[in-house]
């Protein structure tokens, strides 16, 4: 196993306690957890391409990354108006 | 070789801060207190990541197209932590803005 491979393993393991605050937690802690996950996500999905040599699979944390922003600002928008 | 060591130091790095990021995530109080902890993952364990990509990959498509999530994260990070803060205490006091500056919570609620 490549160094990727394993980062990106540990970075998934990291998920587990966000993903615990996002099923758990009250809604704002929830949204952070959110954010948090798709942030790692993001990494993990470059790791991944980087350890298995893809390189068409890199266009997957751009878009990943692009629509954490957009995502983000509309989840918060919601809370902000409607919850 | 020495790229690869270098590569998997700075990998190290990038794992080490999510996991700590993450221990905040769970640990801490209130979701004020836990946004502090998502900075570090959007910030600066991407740019590790994206060092080590430089330094296995070089200078290549793989390298840049790394590079554009790493500034697609950086761009788009404090906005949405400011937006998420706004958000949570619009939630709680009705206004985002300070009540001692003459604006009571909910008197003057933005639509």
């Amino acid at each position: 196993m490549t160094g990727f491979l394993i980062t990106a393993i540990v970075m998934l393991g990291a998920m587990v306690p966000a993903g615990v605050v996002l099923c758990r937690g009250d809604l704002a802690a929830s949204v952070v957890a959110y954010e948090f996950i798709t942030s790692v996500a993001v990494m993990v999905l470059a790791l991944l391409a980087q350890a298995f040599r893809r390189s068409a699979e890199f266009e997957l944390p751009v878009l990943m990354a692009m629509l954490l922003f957009g995502g983000g600002l509309v989840f918060v928008r919601t809370i902000e108006r409607w919850l | 070789m020495a790229a690869s060591i270098v590569a998997d130091i700075l990998l190290g790095l990038a794992a080490l801060v999510v996991l700590l990021a993450s221990v905040g995530i769970a640990v801490m109080p209130g979701a004020y207190a836990k946004l502090h902890f998502v900075t570090p993952v959007t910030v600066v364990a991407p740019a590790l990541v994206t060092l080590a990509v430089l330094v296995q990959a070089g200078l290549s498509e793989n390298a840049g197209q790394s590079v554009l999530a790493l500034v697609f994260l950086i761009i788009g990070g404090p906005f949405l932590s400011h937006a998420t803060i706004r958000a949570v205490r619009m939630r709680e006091t009705g206004d985002w803005r300070h009540p001692a500056r003459g604006i009571k919570p909910g008197e003057e609620k933005e639509q």
